[in-house]
């Protein structure tokens, strides 16, 4: 096994946990804070719909998959950054699933 | 009546075969194939399994009768139900991943050193499950009672001996490919009927993008007639019961044991990322799907339906009345049924579809498969779940560590036959609809589960004796606010049962954050564990250094 430098692991896990908290905070914004606002946001017209419901029924739900993609894309590039991903070159099964 | 009757059933059966045929070949091929057969399956079609296993009959049928009967207070289940994946995808999965158990009592009782906690866990995770199926049962007696045309209670009868047969014969679960059948029946199911529903209400075959149309249109039905209106918020509870409905659908998806299973199933982290985001998506199809079923089903009603003669009402009213699930009577006699004249139970609303737009009677089928796949793929991995934590860590690590192979499989089947039969029961006179009784599952989930795998996962310092005061506070406090909500008449900011869930998971976090730190910390082996959780697989901690570990899997 071959040693690597602790402050470089802990980047490692600073960098994931602040996208974390960024990703969380987006995703509350637009579900419970788009709640707490329903009654000024309801006269917005959006899709034949004003806004809160437009965001309750599809606009909440699109923005956490686009989170969920957007945090999936962005970890393999950390992964890719911290030199994670040429540990297990040779491992080409990575990115499927066991069963 | 006999056409329908025998479509439906072709198309039950014939999906059932096709379930039952793909596990047969899965298994035949691992045998004759031994060394090659455990290379797994993409991300994305693990999603569509976690989303067959996700996709409950609550989802399926009452989901869309839920959004119709509240109108903007029924979307803290759409929002809910999806949120609670970035929860899981983003503070639980991948390090429940890494850490490498098969259940969550498991985990639970590994991670904290404590056996009492993973007692406790275990009965957790059966209260939870069977609640759970509870709501798997009363969905599909909803569906076997409209296609024999029989009461609902016999249909749920009839549900219970198919679905203890289904998960008795075990191994279903863990075959993915069986689930990504499920899914794509379930899927084709839900959508072709409201993309026919937007061809004909609103011209355009994208119901996502056309209902607002219709949503506009009756909104102005609701301000002429003075109803309660459909888009206006908080009429139906108040913003506090929304918010603590909706944190409780999520922190319990995010603390569901059945579906976290599931991720411990991937063989990375990274594969659990991607899976969880594919689930996201294909669950999303049915919930951005729902609301349009609502808006088109409440427009037809209030436009077709009530106005008309009652002794003229459309044909297929009838065989909705039949089942008890619709009610229709002329109170002030004046021969005209009123929209408050007009009572219907939420749960019929997307069984109804087909026949409301006259799709036909293959359409009506495939819905019935439909239901059918979404119960049952639910229902088996409940039954699953319960049997587990009874035969593995309730029976077999505590009572009779040394019971044989075949005897812990003994008391894993007999126990999915008595839940079945006894949640069966249950389900003949549920209390509440098909999708509150899950909501309670979830407020149970949000109240034990969440707090302690979070903590587990994030917090180093907590330890046994904060998880054990944790579950139990959370639990208490869950179930006395359900009980108290319910049945007492009491609520705290207009909250009701249903968002029992942050209560129970705000005193679960407190209870575990004061008694661990009243209590000695956990030792340096256990800290060293979740530190190690900070890290990719290809990393692993150790005695303070990290080293890279040339064996991830």
């Amino acid at each position: 096994m071959q040693k690597i430098d602790k402050k470089t692991a802990d980047a490692y896990f600073r960098t994931r946990t602040t996208l974390i908290i960024i990703y969380l905070a987006i995703g509350f914004c637009v579900s419970y804070g788009v709640v707490l606002f329903a009654e000024p946001l309801s006269s917005i017209t959006f899709l034949n719909m004003p806004l809160h419901y437009y965001m309750g029924a599809q606009g909440a739900v699109l923005t956490f998959i686009f989170l969920l993609f957007v945090n999936a894309i962005v970890s393999d590039f950390v992964d890719k950054k911290f030199g994670l991903l040429d540990l297990d070159k040779e491992d080409k099964e990575e990115n499927v699933v066991n069963k | 009546m006999d056409t329908q009757f025998l479509v439906s059933l072709t198309l039950i059966v014939a999906t059932f075969g096709l379930y039952i045929g793909i596990a047969i070949f899965n298994t035949a091929k691992k045998t004759s194939d031994f060394y090659v057969a455990d290379r797994g399956v993409p991300p994305v079609f693990n999603g569509m399994a976690i989303g067959a296993d996700w996709m409950s009959a609550a989802s399926f049928i009452g989901m869309a009768g839920t959004v119709m009967l509240l109108g903007y207070d029924g979307l803290a289940y759409i929002m809910g139900w999806t949120g609670g994946y970035l929860l899981l995808t983003f503070l639980l999965a991948p390090q429940l991943r890494k850490y490498g158990r098969y259940t969550v009592p498991e985990f639970i009782g590994d991670r904290y050193k404590n056996d009492t906690a993973r007692l406790i866990a275990a009965v957790a995770t059966i209260i939870i499950s069977f609640t759970y199926s509870v709501g798997q049962l009363s969905g599909s007696g909803v569906v076997i009672g409209r296609l024999l045309e029989v009461n609902t209670a016999i249909g749920t009868l009839i549900g219970v001996v198919l679905i203890a047969f289904y998960s008795a014969l075990g191994g279903m679960k863990g075959i993915t490919w069986t689930q990504v059948a499920q899914y794509v029946v379930l899927i084709t199911a839900y959508v072709i009927p409201v993309i026919f529903m937007a061809m004909q209400l609103t011209s355009s075959p994208l119901p996502w993008l056309s209902y607002g149309e219709v949503v506009s249109e009756f909104s102005a039905l609701d301000q002429e007639l003075g109803i309660s209106e459909y888009l206006v918020p908080f009429t139906e509870g108040s913003k506090w019961q929304f918010i603590a409905l909706m944190f409780t659908l999520m922190a319990g998806t995010a603390g569901l044991p059945h579906v976290i299973t599931r991720f411990f199933t991937v063989a990375t982290m990274k594969a659990a990322r991607w899976s969880g985001a594919w689930a996201l998506v294909f669950i999303g199809i049915l919930y951005l799907s729902a609301p349009a079923y609502a808006a088109f089903s409440r427009f037809i009603l209030m436009t077709q339906v009530a106005g008309s003669q009652i002794n003229n009402l459309p044909a297929w009213t009838q065989s909705w009345v039949d089942t008890g699930e619709l009610s229709v009577a002329d109170s002030n006699g004046d021969g005209t049924l009123q929209w408050s004249e007009l009572v219907i139970s939420g749960d019929i609303v997307v069984m109804a579809t087909p026949e409301i737009a006259n799709l036909g009677i293959f359409v009506i089928g495939l819905m019935a498969a439909g239901a059918m796949a979404a119960a049952l793929s639910t229902a088996g991995g409940l039954m699953i779940t319960i049997s587990a934590a009874l035969s593995h860590d309730i029976y077999y690590r505590s009572i009779n560590p040394h019971a044989t192979d075949r005897k812990r499989l003994a008391v894993g089947r007999w126990s999915i036959v008595i839940a079945t039969v006894v949640a069966g029961l249950i389900a003949l006179n549920p209390p509440g609809a098909i999708t509150q009784i899950v909501a309670w599952a979830f407020a149970l989930a949000s109240g034990t589960f969440f707090p302690a795998l979070v903590l587990g996962v994030w917090w180093r310092r907590a330890n046994g004796p904060g998880v054990v005061a944790g579950l139990l506070v959370g639990l208490t406090v869950t179930l006395s606010y359900i009980f108290l909500a319910k049945f007492g008449g009491v609520t705290v900011l207009g909250i009701i049962d249903t968002g029992a869930g942050i209560f129970g998971a705000a005193a679960g976090f407190l209870a575990n954050i004061v008694v661990s730190l009243m209590t000695k910390p956990p030792t340096q082996q256990t800290i060293d564990e979740v530190t190690d959780l900070r890290y990719p697989e290809q990393l692993k901690y150790e005695n303070g250094e990290v080293w890279v570990n040339k064996k991830a899997e």
